[in-house]
């Protein structure tokens, strides 16, 4: 479809029209200077009076002969552009598949002339290409699956490690020294720590390849929250944090109550990381339209506006000698962004240096049934980022930086609230529906694009 | 009178960390290397419950479970429980519990209790 509406754009290209004005031209001017040059040499030839009539008759047929030559010329031209245009549109649009990352395209041009050559030169280039995005498919599964097995075969080796050091704690095989007890600590301590920094691997590697599974069933979200902060406080207790939980009712729905639980964990243990002693970490959760929206609140030291935008990167703790201590993994906020966006709900934060965090994220009431995979490690949402902050400059200049800035803090850079955005700009006057509407094709045009390469990825994945 | 516990696991060295474990919390602990070791010994052991390991070598434990309808089962594995709920293993009534791997000592012990209680 896509096609057949860039070959009407182009049906009167500019090669088009311009051969076609030409070949009008030669059939005009050629017969005219070769009539007139016959005109000439009859008049001259005979005496002024002589045939003036016919001569008069003569001139009206010549110049309706010229015109009808012209005309066919025309046509002529028409059809002989036509016939280079042809495989120019061809090309021009196999390149547009190209930009949208369809590499397997290919152009099939027979007008045994410098075009076909050109056509010939085209389909090496992009089976090359094919070959090299291949080689990128298999190299990024092969890290996803490396991440997996290197996860796994680690995580065994747990079990009994750990357990030995428990049985050494507890005096399974007798009493310890003070020595032997602190030395033992350590391990413990960095056992754990190893666990957690494998776990979390693993947990990646799912939601990188759509393995993460959710097992929906009725869920009562309020409870859940409940017994999850009451699990939290354990680990607020050491520097004096309250939690608290305010819940307005929610109703029962289809839900994984192991990852929302998962999350609000992770979330909870953030907030209880960065927020001083003797204050208080605040969970909500509200019904919206057609999602549930939790928020944990702390009243910790902030986050700039840089690091809001860079917090739910791999990897990314924010620089700050003070909370170095707080060995996470890294992975954390990226696991909730996964697990979040595998439901297809949202994850964002709002933060003042200085004055407290505020985490959200949603739960669709409805819960959706394919987990599509989502890339939280090396992702590439950085790319589209910067294709979307393109366009915001193109189209807005000075104006764009802002909103771009102001809607990725709110981390709202997805295709419905972008549209939704861009929208309200025409309801503004900022934008004429013309732009919007321009503005709204390139938003999607950057979407549909990166789903493409999902879904190619995705059954590629499935023959394997 | 002692329980008796089946620990069923292709690790030898889970195998022994959990059998001093819970001897030395006063169980009489037999051990199986497998799902077909464990349908072997079960009439010679008489176990109160089954410690089974998810994955292992031989006869998977789907079809293992099939075969045990009047013995308390405990799950152990790495996997989470969600994913073996997902795999429909959670269907019988004899499939008390699930114990994550790497599993706490204490909370291991502290289980076992709550099931084997009179």
């Amino acid at each position: 479809m896509q096609k057949e509406r860039k070959v009407k754009n182009l049906l009167f290209s500019k090669i088009n029209r311009k051969l076609t004005i030409l070949f009008a031209i030669v059939g005009f001017v050629a017969p005219a200077l070769a009539i007139f040059y016959f005109y000439t040499v009859i008049v001259s030839a005979f005496p002024d009076y002589f045939l003036a009539e016919q001569a008069l008759l003569l001139k009206i047929i010549t110049i309706m002969i010229i015109i009808l030559i012209s005309v066919v010329a025309g046509i002529i031209g028409f059809f002989v552009s036509q016939s280079i245009t042809k495989p120019i549109k061809q090309l021009y649009n196999a390149t547009l598949e190209i930009e949208k990352g369809n590499y397997d395209v290919r152009v099939d041009i027979k007008t045994n002339d410098e075009i076909e050559e050109l056509g010939h030169a085209f389909n090496v280039t992009t089976a090359a290409l094919s070959k090299m995005e291949q080689k990128k498919k298999e190299i990024d599964e092969a890290k996803t699956e490396f991440l997996n097995i290197v996860s796994h075969e680690l995580r065994s080796p747990m079990t009994p490690m750990k357990a030995q050091l428990q049985m050494l704690e507890a005096g399974y095989f007798g009493k310890l020294d003070e020595k032997q007890k602190e030395s033992l600590s350590i391990i413990i301590r960095n056992s754990d720590r190893l666990d957690n920094i494998i776990s979390d691997f693993l947990e990646v590697s799912r939601i990188e390849s759509a393995r993460l599974k959710f097992d929906f069933r009725e869920t009562d979200l309020a409870q859940l929250v409940k017994d999850t902060v009451i699990f939290m406080q354990g680990f607020a207790k050491e520097k004096n944090i309250r939690l608290v939980e305010k819940i307005k009712s929610l109703p029962k729905i289809q839900a994984d109550p192991d990852r929302i639980s998962q999350v609000l964990r992770n979330l909870l243990n953030n907030a209880i990381k960065f927020s001083d002693e003797n204050s208080e970490v605040v969970v909500s959760a509200e019904l919206k339209n057609d999602y549930i929206l939790f928020c944990v609140k702390d009243y910790g030291c902030g986050l700039s506006q840089e690091n809001q935008v860079w917090v739910f990167e791999p990897f990314y703790q924010v620089e700050n000698s003070n909370h170095r201590k707080h060995n996470g993994t890294g992975l954390g906020l990226t696991i909730c962004r996964g697990i979040v966006e595998s439901q297809k709900g949202k994850i964002w934060v709002e933060s003042q240096k200085g004055a407290g965090c505020k985490f959200y994220f949603t739960v669709p009431l409805n819960p959706i049934i394919n987990v599509e995979p989502i890339k939280v490690l090396f992702s590439q949402k950085d790319v589209i980022e910067r294709k979307i902050h393109e366009e915001f400059r193109t189209m807005l200049g000075a104006i764009g930086e802002v909103e771009f800035n102001e809607l990725k803090n709110k981390n709202a850079l997805n295709k419905d609230d972008l549209i939704k955005h861009i929208d309200s700009f025409t309801g503004l006057y900022i934008l004429i529906p013309e732009q919007s509407f321009e503005f709204k094709n390139k938003i999607k045009e950057i979407f549909d694009d990166e789903k493409g390469n999902i879904i190619k990825k995705k059954n590629e994945t499935r023959n394997i | 009178m002692q329980k008796r516990i089946l620990i069923v696991d292709d690790e030898p060295d889970i195998r022994d960390s959990i059998k001093t474990i819970l001897e030395s919390n006063g169980y009489i602990v037999a051990t199986a290397i497998d799902g077909d070791d464990c349908l072997e010994k079960i009439n010679e052991v008489k176990p109160d419950l089954i410690l089974l390991d998810i994955m292992m070598p031989g006869t998977p434990v789907e079809e293992v479970i099939k075969k045990i309808s009047d013995i308390k089962i405990t799950f152990m594995s790495v996997v989470r429980i969600s994913e073996a709920r997902k795999k429909g293993l959670f269907k019988q009534e004899n499939i008390v519990d699930f114990l994550q791997k790497p599993f706490n000592v204490s909370d291991l012990v502290d289980r076992v209790g709550l099931i084997l209680k009179e």
